[in-house]
């Protein structure tokens, strides 16, 4: 190719990219950064979307020095919340048959109207049995207690199936399931049942905080197609960063 | 930084609406009923209370449609406008319309018709969209139906609805301000239109909601990692010196926050640091106690660069602020000495002359919590006080990262408001935007509405 049509090749390119680039609106920092400080926010509000994170996680004593701390009134009484961290707690620490009969003295509708939850806490107590090598008493815990539910769904009968699968293996970390033994599978479990009793609260079983995050997210997808604008990449530092026009 | 924010803040963010400039739903003007003067009604004759038309005309040929705007454009600053129309009597032929056209329109056509025009017939349940030849759409309709058009600012969208059910939906293809319009076509026809006063025969509420919760359908997708929201909490705490929060808070999460990433960890760490934060946890304290003395000796003691200059800011702020506590107790005469003594000399600068008087002003009133400046008597003033103090000691961190003005959350906050105010403008300022203050109502008031239901 001669230099000169490679000249010309690279010229409309450029002048492909300048089409492009000029249909969206183009935002300069400082622009978008004078937009940023017009927003009006007001610190009551964070200060209730940080309460509502609390809250909603069960840190009481946090939210009860918040609540000092700042004057922000907790959305729920914070009794009830120690109530249902205990219960998290006791899933946290492997304590299963605990964290079952605390559901009940709380809420006893709350297991009754949520099978899946049940199975998921009865399969956690399995996996706890498999754990301490307590291998007879697995086996019984799942033929009288996870069996009878294997049958009625499928979906639970697969992870039945999964759970016993643990016991094939001497050396538990060469299974091929074994997540189930790791310690956020309990933190899952123990996630599964917070959001249950604040159901059955009336409240909201999600803090805001991260559908904030996630609108953000989405909102900056959005703009991308009609703007050029510096962009907050990384939620963790919350830098702007400019545009890589 | 600049240095106007504490001092904007101070002005009026404890007054009822601060932020809610946002809410423009309130602000933006509405259809409320039909319009009498814009030379449209020659063929219809338009009820008193002017929510009802009837034909007048003969209907010989398409020029004589009895056709009527509202009185208002649909307001777009939200997530969709809807009204509705009730057939009383559809006449010889039952030429009923319904659609949006704009303020340009001024011919005796069907709505839909003529180009920038948009009409839903009952005659032959076509959609015309600006041209004499009409699509299949919806079910015809007649005496005794309710139809409603609505506009959905979202997906850029006409709906209409027959009866309580959206029958169908097309692009809309129409810029600018858009007003519902109805129209008559024959002997006898007559219609009655309802713009929000009377209940819809459509669930426009829930119609509203489902829309939202596509969008929560394409959250549910997404994950955030739960250590981000730690980290902003804790950096929250951490900014605003909140001490005692932030160590139960490390307590409660010590155990959760599996740290997945060691390194990601310790960037989190680095940018934290704790500067002062027990020192400015004892100053929110006492600022919050309202013992201003108190604070401004401890200030004095501990951090006499930033009362060297008397005329700072945070000077300014405090001594305002003890001017209030002063006027609270109903020491008047103990306040006009402070305030000569102590605020006199910020007269000269205007940054600070409008808050003087604003606070001057308490003193003219008996009850001054009940005055048009009560709101500076409330307790999320003492709230701002102890935020630019807290600012103030963060400034003079050796960190240069402490210096950030805002906690890392306020900062993503900021960018979700400002690209939602941003889409919308792009979007010929149609449509609902984020506003954090309208989410949190929201959240209270549907909670309300959940109990007793």
């Amino acid at each position: 190719m001669s230099l000169f049509r490679i000249f010309v090749n690279q010229l409309e390119e450029d002048d492909e990219d300048m089409s492009q680039a000029t249909s969206k609106k183009v935002i300069t920092r400082e622009e978008w950064e004078k937009k940023l400080n017009a927003v009006k926010l007001r610190k009551e509000d964070m200060n209730t979307l940080v309460m509502n994170f609390l809250v909603t996680e069960g840190y009481v004593e946090a939210a009860e020095k918040f609540q000092r701390e700042s004057g922000t009134k907790p959305e729920i009484d914070l009794a009830t919340i120690t109530d249902r961290m205990a219960v998290k707690k006791a899933v946290q620490n492997g304590n299963v048959e605990d964290a079952i009969e605390k559901v009940n003295d709380l809420n006893p509708e709350i297991l009754d109207t949520n099978p899946e939850l049940f199975f998921h806490l009865q399969q956690q107590r399995l996996i706890e049995l498999i754990r301490q090598g307590r291998t007879e008493e697995a086996l019984e815990f799942a033929q009288e207690e996870l069996a009878p539910r294997g049958e009625e769904n499928q979906a639970f009968l697969e992870e039945l199936e999964k759970t016993v699968a643990l016991l094939v293996f001497e050396d538990a970390s060469t299974c091929p399931v074994k997540e189930l033994l790791d310690i956020s599978h309990r933190l899952k479990t123990a996630s599964e049942v917070n959001a249950a009793i604040l159901t059955s609260q009336s409240h909201e079983k999600d803090p805001k905080l991260p559908s904030l995050l996630k609108m953000l997210i989405w909102a900056q997808n959005q703009l991308d197609e009609k703007a050029v604008y510096p962009h907050i990449n990384d939620l963790s530092t919350g830098q702007l960063e400019d545009p890589s026009v | 930084m600049n240095n106007s924010y504490f001092l904007h803040k101070f002005r009026h963010s404890s007054k009822p609406y601060y932020a809610m400039e946002d809410d423009e739903e309130g602000e933006e003007e509405s259809p409320t009923e039909l319009n009498t003067i814009n030379g449209l009604t020659n063929f219809v004759i338009i009820s008193p209370d002017k929510l009802s038309l009837k034909y007048t005309g003969v209907a010989q040929h398409g020029h004589d449609v009895g056709v009527v705007q509202s009185n208002k454009p649909a307001p777009c600053k939200r997530l969709a406008y809807y009204f509705e129309i009730y057939v009383k009597d559809a006449g010889v032929k039952g030429r009923v319309a319904i659609g949006f056209t704009t303020d340009s329109f001024r011919i005796a056509r069907q709505p839909g018709w003529e180009v920038n025009t948009c009409g839903y017939h009952g005659e032959d349940g076509l959609i015309y969209l600006g041209k004499r030849q009409g699509e299949a759409f919806g079910p015809t309709y007649t005496t005794g139906d309710t139809v409603g058009g609505g506009i959905n600012y979202d997906s850029q969208e006409f709906f209409f609805t027959v009866n309580g059910t959206l029958v169908g939906t097309v692009s809309k293809y129409i810029k600018g301000p858009l007003f519902p319009t109805v129209a008559v076509h024959s002997q006898n026809e007559e219609v009655t239109v309802n713009f929000g006063q009377e209940k819809f025969a459509f669930d426009f509420k829930g119609y509203q909601a489902s829309e939202r919760n596509k969008q929560q359908i394409e959250f549910d997708m997404m994950s955030i990692p739960p250590n981000i929201c730690h980290g902003l909490v804790k950096n929250y705490l951490l900014h605003y010196g909140y001490e005692d929060t932030l160590h139960a808070f490390d307590l409660a999460t010590k155990s959760i926050v599996c740290p997945i990433n060691g390194a990601v960890e310790d960037n989190i760490d680095v940018q934290d640091t704790s500067y002062a934060l027990h020192e400015r946890k004892i100053f929110r304290q006492l600022i919050g106690k309202g013992d201003i003395d108190a604070a401004l000796a401890k200030l004095r003691d501990c951090y006499p660069q930033l009362v060297q200059n008397d005329k700072s800011e945070v000077c300014f702020l405090l001594h305002c602020q003890k001017f209030i506590e002063l006027v609270r107790i109903g020491a008047l005469e103990e306040a006009v000495k402070y305030g000569r003594v102590e605020l006199a000399k910020f007269i000269g600068l205007t940054a600070f002359k409008d808050i003087i008087e604003d606070c001057f002003a308490l003193l003219v009133y008996e009850r001054p919590q009940e005055s048009t400046v009560g709101y500076f008597l409330a307790e999320s003033q003492r709230e701002v006080v102890a935020d630019a103090v807290n600012a103030a000691i963060l400034s003079t961190s050796p960190n240069t990262k402490d210096q950030s003005s805002h906690s890392r959350l306020e900062t993503l906050l900021r960018q979700l408001t400002a690209g939602g105010l941003e889409m919308r403008s792009l979007n010929d300022g149609q449509g609902e935007v984020f506003s954090l203050h309208q989410l949190l109502m929201n959240n209270s008031n549907r909670k309300r509405t959940k109990k007793t239901g």
